[in-house]
C-alpha cells in the first residue's frame, strides 16, 4: 500500500537528498548489464614464498553460472603446492641440532640457527555457492566447502542473507557458517607437552562455528563506509601436532623437547571497519581491522589501497598494510628444566609478538583483441618477531631468535566471461 | 523533452564538446522514450493502460517510482504523480478557459496515490487512473546526463534542460558559469538576476510557460491534488539551488506548492532560492 500521507514535515532538505542519492547512484545502463545471464570463468595462479621457509603454489579455478533471475551459482577447485621448511618452534643451540620428522625423517640444524623441519603437502579444495535474490532488496547466499590434505580435512556449510533498507542507502548482512575439521597427523598423534612417543592413531576433531553481522552505509555520492562484527567459536583438536618447545638450562641450553599442546577451545573476535571512497575515476580503499580471541592474541591491521584508473580496462592499485598482534598467554620461548609443566605451551612464532608489513600494487589490464580482463598483483610482506623476547636466557641472548622473514606473493588472474 | 536543450563544456576541442553533447542528447532521448506519458509503448503508457492489473516494472522505473513515493511522503501528498487526471479538464494555453465544478470533481476521482498499491518492483493501479512521471523527468534527465558526460571528461560543464540545470565544477582558471534567471513576463529575453554558480542542480517552478487567466488571476500549471486546482497565491516563478537538478526541481516544487507559504517554506530547509 502506499499509505497515508505524513503529517508535513517542516524540514524535508535531508530526506530529499537521501531519496535522491538512492534514485541517482545506481548507473541506469549498469543495472541493465547486471540482469544480464551468462557464464563467467576466473583463473587464478598464486605464487607464495618465504625467504628459505615454505613455498605455495596455488592454481584455482573458478566458474560462475549467472540465471537471468539474478540468481548465480559458482564452484571453485583449489590445489595448493606446498613445498620448503616451516620453524619447529625448537630453540637454536651452540651446536649441531638433529630431529626426527614425524615421517621418520633426520633433521640437523646448524649451530645457533632456528631449527627447521622441511615438508611437503598438497591440499584440494572444493567449495560452491548458491546466491538467490528474493525480491528486490534481499540475498540470499547458501554454500558448501570441502577440503583434504595429507593429514587435514575440513567439511563445512556458510549462510548470508543481505538486506537493503533505507531506500538502499544501507546494507545490512548477516550470516554463519560451521566447519567439522579432523586432524590426522602422519605417524599418530603425540600427546601434548611430551617427549612425542607417546602417540594415539585415531582422527581428532575439530570443530569451527561462526557468525558474523555487517552493515555498510553510503554517505554520499562518493563515500561508502562499513562495519563487520565476527565471533569465531573452535573447540576439539587445536594442537600443532608438529611444533616443539624446547626444556633449556639456567644457561639458556636447549637439553631435550616437548610437543606443543594447545587449549581445546578458542573464540575469536574481530572487528573490521571499511571506507570507499570515489574520486573522480580513482578509489582509495581503508580499512582497520581489530581481533582479539581467548588465548589473548591481539592484533590491529591497518591497510590502504589506492586505485588508478589509467584508461577504462587498465588501472593500477598500489597497497599499504601493517599488521601487528600479540604473543598467545601460553606463548613462550622455551620451558625451563626443573619448573614444573605449564598446562599449554608453544613456541610457535606465529602465536608470538610479530609484525608486518606489506607493500604490493595491482595492475589490471585487457588486450584489445582478446576477450577478457587480467590482473596481476604482486606483495612484498617483511614479518619480524621479538628477536630477544624477556624470556630468552643465557646463551639464547645471544641469538636473533626472530630474524626478519621477507615474504613474497604473486597473483595472476584472469577472467573470461561469455 | 519540449524545451530548449543544451549542453556547455569548457574545453577547446570541438571533437570532445561534439562527442559529449551526443552522449547527453543520447541519454535524454533514452529517458523521454521510457517514461514520456505522450509515447505510446512506454512504461508508462503500460501502466496507465493496465486496467488495473498489477504491473512490474524494471529497476530504473522503480528507483523513479520510489522517488515520487517519496516526494508525496515528504509533501504531505501534495506531490502527487497521479495528478494528471487533471490535465483532462485543465488546457493551460494562456486563455481563460476553466472546467467547471464537476468535471473538476469528476477528475478528482481518479487523483491519490493513496489509491496505488506500490510494493517494489509491481504497481498496482486502478483503472481509470494514470502516473505522469514529467514533474522529475526532466531534473532526472539532467542529472543522468550529467553523470554520463562526467564519465567521460574532466572539462566542466553544464547542463541545461529548459532552465533546469546541472553545473559540473568551477571553470578552467577558476572561472564561475553565470547562470540567468528570466523575468516570468519577458521569458528568454532578458535576465533579472544573475548568478555565479560553480556546482549542482538550479531549477526553476513557475507558470512563466503554461498558464490560464481567470477572474483577472493568472493560474500557473501546477495543480493541487486536493482541490483540483491549480496553486493560489505562489511566486511567478521559484529557483533553488541544490546538490543535483533532482533535488533542486524537487524543492522548487514542493515550495510552490505552498502558494504564497513558499518563501517560508524554502527559509525553513536553509537552502539558497530566488523568488520572482
Amino acid at each position: 500500500m502506499a499509505g497515508p500521507p505524513e503529517k508535513r514535515p517542516t524540514v524535508v532538505r535531508d530526506a530529499l537528498h537521501t531519496a535522491a542519492l538512492a534514485l541517482l547512484l545506481v548507473p541506469a545502463t549498469v543495472q541493465a548489464a547486471d540482469s544480464e545471464a551468462g557464464d563467467k570463468i576466473d583463473l587464478t595462479w598464486l605464487q607464495y614464498g618465504e625467504q628459505s621457509r615454505t613455498r605455495i603454489a596455488e592454481p584455482v579455478v573458478r566458474f560462475t553460472h549467472l540465471m537471468p533471475d539474478g540468481q548465480s551459482f559458482s564452484a571453485q577447485l583449489g590445489i595448493d603446492i606446498i613445498t620448503g621448511a616451516s620453524p619447529t618452534g625448537a630453540l637454536p643451540s651452540g651446536q649441531v641440532q638433529t630431529h626426527t620428522t614425524p615421517s621418520g625423517r633426520v633433521v640437523t640444524s646448524p649451530p645457533g640457527q632456528i631449527p627447521t623441519a622441511p615438508f611437503q603437502d598438497h591440499r584440494l579444495s572444493l567449495d560452491a555457492d548458491w546466491k538467490r535474490p528474493l525480491g528486490r532488496l534481499v540475498i540470499t547466499t547458501l554454500g558448501g566447502h570441502v577440503s583434504r590434505e595429507k593429514d587435514y580435512q575440513s567439511l563445512g556449510a556458510n549462510g548470508e542473507v543481505s538486506v537493503d533498507v533505507w531506500h538502499r542507502m544501507m546494507t545490512l548482512t548477516a550470516g554463519g557458517s560451521i566447519n567439522h575439521d579432523s586432524v590426522f597427523p602422519v605417524g599418530g598423534t603425540p600427546a601434548g607437552l611430551s617427549d612425542g612417543t607417546i602417540l594415539h592413531s585415531s582422527a581428532n576433531a575439530k570443530r569451527v562455528g561462526n557468525i558474523f553481522f555487517g552493515a555498510s552505509r553510503i554517505l554520499s555520492r562518493k563515500w561508502m563506509a562499513g562495519v563487520t562484527g565476527s565471533r569465531t567459536f573452535e573447540s576439539g583438536y587445536l594442537t600443532e601436532p608438529y611444533k616443539l618447545v624446547s626444556v633449556m638450562n639456567d644457561n639458556g641450553q636447549p637439553i631435550s623437547e616437548l610437543t606443543d599442546k594447545r587449549p581445546s577451545i578458542r573464540n575469536r573476535t574481530s572487528l573490521l571497519f571499511s571506507s570507499v571512497y570515489h574520486l573522480t575515476d580513482d578509489v582509495l580503499y581503508n580499512s582497520y581491522r581489530y581481533y582479539t580471541d581467548s588465548w589473548k592474541v591481539r592484533s590491529h591491521t591497518l591497510e590502504i589501497r589506492y586505485r588508478h584508473q589509467l584508461d577504462t580496462d587498465t588501472y593500477i592499485e598500489p597497497l599499504l598494510r601493517f599488521y601487528t598482534q600479540s604473543a598467545a598467554s601460553f606463548y613462550t620461548v622455551g620451558l625451563h628444566d626443573g619448573a614444573p609443566l605449564p598446562d599449554f605451551a608453544s613456541s610457535d612464532y606465529r602465536l608470538g609478538r610479530l609484525q608486518t608489513i606489506t607493500l604490493g600494487a595491482t595492475y589490471g589490464f585487457a588486450f584489445d583483441d582478446n576477450p577478457g580482463n587480467w590482473v596481476v598483483r604482486a606483495e612484498y610482506i617483511r614479518q619480524a618477531g621479538d628477536s630477544s623476547p624477556p624470556g630468552a636466557v643465557g646463551i639464547q641472548r645471544g641469538f636473533d631468535l626472530a630474524p626478519p622473514v621477507n615474504i613474497y606473493a604473486i597473483v595472476v588472474g584472469y577472467t573470461f566471461k561469455y | 523533452m519540449a524545451s530548449p536543450c543544451s549542453v556547455l563544456v569548457d574545453t577547446d576541442e570541438r571533437d570532445e564538446a561534439e562527442a559529449l553533447l551526443a552522449i547527453a542528447e543520447m541519454e535524454v532521448r533514452r529517458i523521454e522514450e521510457k517514461f514520456s506519458r505522450y509515447r505510446r509503448g512506454n512504461v508508462v503508457d503500460g501502466i496507465n493502460r493496465s486496467d488495473g492489473v498489477p504491473v512490474e516494472v524494471d529497476p530504473e522505473t522503480a528507483l523513479l517510482i520510489e522517488y515520487a513515493a517519496a516526494c508525496y511522503r515528504m509533501s504531505g501528498g501534495m506531490f502527487d504523480i497521479t495528478s494528471g487526471a487533471l490535465r483532462r479538464v485543465w488546457k493551460f494555453d494562456g486563455s481563460s478557459r476553466v472546467p467547471g465544478p464537476t468535471a473538476v470533481r469528476e477528475c478528482l476521482r481518479h487523483v491519490g496515490w493513496q489509491r496505488v498499491e506500490w510494493t517494489n518492483p509491481v504497481l498496482t493501479l486502478p483503472r481509470g487512473m494514470e502516473i505522469d512521471l514529467g514533474g522529475i523527468g526532466k531534473e532526472y534527465a539532467v542529472d543522468r546526463a550529467a553523470a554520463r558526460i562526467s564519465e567521460r571528461t574532466r572539462s566542466s560543464f553544464v547542463v541545461n534542460f529548459g532552465g533546469d540545470l546541472y553545473v559540473s565544477g568551477t571553470r578552467r582558471g577558476g572561472r564561475t558559469w553565470g547562470v540567468g534567471i528570466d523575468d516570468p513576463d519577458r521569458a528568454g529575453e532578458s535576465a533579472l538576476i544573475r548568478l555565479d554558480v560553480t556546482s549542482g542542480g538550479i531549477a526553476t517552478s513557475g507558470d512563466a510557460r503554461r498558464f490560464v487567466t481567470w477572474r483577472g488571476k493568472r493560474l500557473g500549471h501546477i495543480l493541487n491534488p486536493r482541490t483540483g486546482w491549480p496553486i493560489e497565491g505562489a511566486p511567478r516563478s521559484v529557483t533553488v539551488a541544490g546538490p543535483t537538478c533532482i533535488e533542486a526541481g524537487t524543492l522548487s516544487t514542493l515550495a510552490y506548492l505552498q502558494g504564497s507559504g513558499a518563501r517560508s517554506y524554502l527559509e525553513q530547509q536553509a537552502v539558497q532560492f530566488w523568488i520572482v
